[in-house]
C-alpha cells in the first residue's frame, strides 16, 4: 500500500532570488510521471520543520524539473530559505484541482494576482508565451506591496511582449509605476470583455476584486479563485482547510466563484 | 420455533465465548470505571463486561485512530515509515451506532496505511443494542437487513433468549469456528448506500444547512450557541466520528533525527485554521475567528461535508457530545432548530 504521506526528496538544482523575501527553488522531478495542472500544489517538507502547501510555478510541459517559489513567512520557509544548491527538499503531490484552462481557449483571459499569488498563475502565463495563438488575449493585473516584494521581476518584460502586463504597487517612489491597491487597475486599465478570470492573492483581496469584476460585467461563472489555507493531510481528511462544504486541499485550491459564493453560512469570501 | 431457538447463542454459550475471547486475546470492552463512568478499556474477566444498551462515555476511536501516532522516523532528510506497533485486539460490545461510526472511519481512512495496519489487527464484535439517547432515526429499531450496510467481524443480535449470530468477515467466521460455534449467518457488506437511496434524515439536515434562505434564522441559532460554547473541545474528543488531526515534527537529541507524527486536533482550538501572514513578524490569519463560526464549522463537518464526501451520515446519533458538553449544548435541539429554520 502506498503511503500517501511519504515525501520524495528532490535535489535542488538551482535557486533564484525573487525580491527581498522569496526564492524560486528549481528541483529535480520527484518521480518520473510527475504531471501537474496550473494551480495545483505540492506539500513541501523538511523533516523537523513540517510541511506546507506550495503551488507549482514551472511550465506545464517542463519535463526535467519543477519550480517552487517560496516566501519566507514562518519557521519552515525560513529553514527552506537556508538550503543551498545540491541540498534536498521533500515534496509530495501534486494535489488538488487547478485552474480550468480548456474553457479559456480562444478567449480573453484576465489574471489577477496579489503578492506571492502570482506563483500558481505563472504556468498559465508561460503557457500563453509558448502558445501565442491559444488564447485571444491575456491581461495580467499584478499587485505587490513594493518593488522588493515583486516576484519574477526579471520575467515581467518578457511577459509584456505577449500579455498586457500591468503592475501596481502599494508603495513606490517610481512615478512610472502605478500606485495603489490592485482594484485601482480596474479603473485605470483596459479590462478585457467576456474574459475568463483567474485570481490568486491574499484573502482580503478577493472580496474587493470580485466586486470590481461583477461591476464590469464579468459572469460569476467565469471567475476562478485559488484559496490559501492551512493544510496538514492534503487528502480531504484532517479538516483544517475546509471551506463550507468543500476541502481546499482536494476540491480546490481553485474554485469557481459561483460554486462557493453562497455555499455556507460562514462567509467564504 | 424450535429451529430458531436452536440457532441462537444462549447466555451460557455467550459467557463461554467472552471467556474464550479474553483468554486468547487483548479484548477491549465497555466496563464501569472506579469513578462509576461507563468507559471502554481492556477487560480481563467476563464479569466486568457491561453488555447492555448503555453507551460508554468514550468512543472506540481511541483504539482505531490513536490520539497520537508516529508516522515516520527521520534521519536528516530521509523519512522512514513507522508501522504502528499494535497488538491484535478485539473490540467487544460495539453498539450498532458505534458500528456505523467504525464503518465511516473505514471509509474515511481507506487509503491511510496507518489506519489500515490497525484495522488488520482489530476484530470488531457488535451488538444490536440501541442506546436510549439515540436520535439517528435509521437505528430507532434494529432490523437484520440493516446489517449489510455496517462493517463488523461478528454481530450478536439480541433475541428474547440469547443472541442470533452473524459474521461479516472470514476472520469472524474463523474466530467462531475456533470457539466451536457454527450457527452463524454470513452477511456480505453491501457498501454504505442503501437500496432506498441516501439516508433521508441526513439529506434533510444537509439541505437545511446548505439553504441560503436560512441565513437569517441561522444567525440566531449560531450566535446563541457561540455565546454558550466555551470552546473546550470535549465534544470533539467524545464524538466517535470526529477524526480531524494535525501533523507535527518532533526532534530527538540525536543531531538531525526525530519523528513526524500526527495527533487528534479540535476545530474549536484557535490555531486550527491559522495561516501565515505575508511576513513572519506579522500576526497570523485565522479563518474561524468567533466561537459561533467554530461551532458552525463543527456542524458543517458532520452534517454537510461528510455526507457530501462519503454519502453517509457524519453523525451517528449517539449524543455523546451532549453528555460531555459543560455548557449543556444539546445536539438534538440544534438539529431540530436547523430543520425548523
Amino acid at each position: 500500500m502506498i503511503n500517501e504521506y511519504q515525501t520524495y526528496n528532490c535535489k535542488i538544482l538551482n535557486i533564484k532570488n525573487e525580491g527581498s523575501d522569496s526564492k524560486t527553488f528549481i528541483l529535480e522531478l520527484p518521480y518520473k510521471e510527475f504531471y501537474f495542472t496550473a494551480g495545483q500544489y505540492v506539500m513541501a517538507s523538511l523533516p523537523g520543520f513540517g510541511e506546507a502547501a506550495i503551488s507549482v510555478s514551472s511550465a506545464l510541459d517542463e519535463e526535467k524539473f519543477i519550480e517552487l517559489t517560496i516566501r519566507r513567512v514562518g519557521s519552515l520557509t525560513e529553514k527552506i530559505h537556508q538550503l543551498n544548491k545540491g541540498d534536498y527538499l521533500g515534496v509530495r503531490g501534486p494535489y488538488g484541482n487547478g485552474f480550468p484552462l480548456k474553457i479559456a481557449q480562444n478567449k480573453n483571459i484576465l489574471i489577477v494576482a496579489g503578492g506571492i499569488g502570482i506563483e500558481p498563475v505563472r504556468p498559465i502565463i508561460l503557457d500563453a508565451l509558448k502558445n501565442t495563438q491559444k488564447y485571444k488575449s491575456v491581461t495580467i493585473f499584478y499587485g505587490a506591496k513594493d518593488e522588493s516584494a515583486v516576484v519574477y521581476a526579471n520575467e515581467c518584460s518578457k511577459w509584456n511582449k505577449v500579455c498586457d502586463f500591468n503592475l501596481i504597487l502599494e508603495k513606490t517612489n517610481d512615478k512610472k509605476v502605478n500606485q495603489g491597491m490592485i482594484t485601482a487597475l480596474f479603473d485605470l486599465k483596459n479590462v478585457p470583455k467576456d474574459a475568463i478570470a483567474y485570481m490568486c492573492g491574499p484573502p482580503v483581496m478577493y472580496k474587493f476584486v470580485v466586486q470590481k469584476m461583477l461591476e464590469q460585467g464579468f459572469s460569476p461563472d467565469n471567475i476562478y479563485i485559488s484559496f490559501e489555507r492551512h493544510m496538514d493531510c492534503a487528502q480531504g481528511i484532517c479538516q483544517h482547510c475546509a471551506v463550507g462544504p468543500y476541502y481546499v486541499c482536494q476540491d480546490g485550491p481553485v474554485f469557481g466563484y459561483s460554486q462557493i459564493k453562497d455555499a455556507s453560512w460562514l462567509k467564504i469570501i | 420455533m424450535i429451529f430458531w431457538y436452536n440457532m441462537n447463542m444462549n447466555q451460557s454459550q455467550f459467557k463461554k465465548f467472552v471467556d474464550f475471547l479474553i483468554k486468547n486475546n487483548q479484548v477491549i470492552a465497555p466496563q464501569n470505571s472506579p469513578t462509576g463512568q461507563l468507559l471502554i478499556g481492556p477487560i480481563f474477566e467476563s464479569k466486568d463486561l457491561v453488555w447492555d444498551s448503555h453507551l460508554p462515555l468514550d468512543s472506540w476511536k481511541w483504539y482505531v485512530i490513536p490520539p497520537e501516532q508516529k508516522m515516520f522516523d527521520y534521519d536528516r532528510e530521509k523519512l522512514n515509515e513507522v508501522i504502528p506497533a499494535i497488538k491484535p485486539q478485539i473490540l467487544l460490545g460495539v453498539s450498532i451506532l458505534d458500528l456505523q461510526a467504525i464503518t465511516l472511519l473505514n471509509q474515511v481512512f481507506e487509503k491511510d496505511i496507518y489506519f489500515q495496519e490497525v484495522k488488520k489487527r482489530t476484530m470488531v464484535i457488535g451488538s444490536s443494542f440501541v442506546p436510549d439517547e439515540n436520535f439517528y432515526e435509521f437505528f430507532d429499531k434494529f432490523e437484520e437487513d440493516k446489517l449489510e450496510h455496517l462493517q463488523f467481524d461478528i454481530f450478536l443480535a439480541v433475541q428474547k433468549k440469547g443472541y442470533k449470530v452473524f459474521t461479516g468477515t472470514e476472520d469472524g467466521q474463523r474466530l467462531l469456528d475456533k470457539f466451536g460455534y457454527d450457527n452463524y449467518q454470513h452477511i456480505e457488506y453491501a457498501g454504505p448506500i442503501r437500496e432506498q437511496g441516501l439516508d433521508p434524515q441526513m439529506v434533510a439536515i444537509k439541505n437545511a444547512m446548505a439553504n441560503p434562505k436560512n441565513k437569517s434564522k441561522f444567525d440566531k441559532i449560531w450566535q446563541d450557541l457561540g455565546q454558550r460554547c466555551m470552546q473546550c473541545g470535549k465534544c470533539t474528543i467524545a464524538c466517535p466520528v470526529c477524526f480531524c488531526f494535525r501533523m507535527f515534527d518532533q526532534a530527538n537529541l540525536e543531531p538531525g533525527q526525530g519523528s513526524r507524527n500526527r495527533c487528534w486536533d479540535s476545530c474549536f482550538y484557535n490555531d486550527f485554521t491559522q495561516t501565515a501572514n505575508v511576513a513572519p513578524e506579522l500576526p497570523k490569519h485565522y479563518e474561524l475567528k468567533t466561537t459561533a463560526e467554530k461551532i458552525y464549522f463543527w456542524y458543517e463537518h458532520h452534517f454537510v461535508r461528510t455526507p457530501q464526501s462519503f454519502s453517509t451520515p457524519g453523525c451517528v446519533g449517539c449524543n455523546r457530545c451532549t453528555r460531555t458538553c459543560p455548557a449543556e449544548i444539546d445536539i438534538r435541539k440544534t438539529i431540530k432548530d436547523i430543520l425548523d429554520a
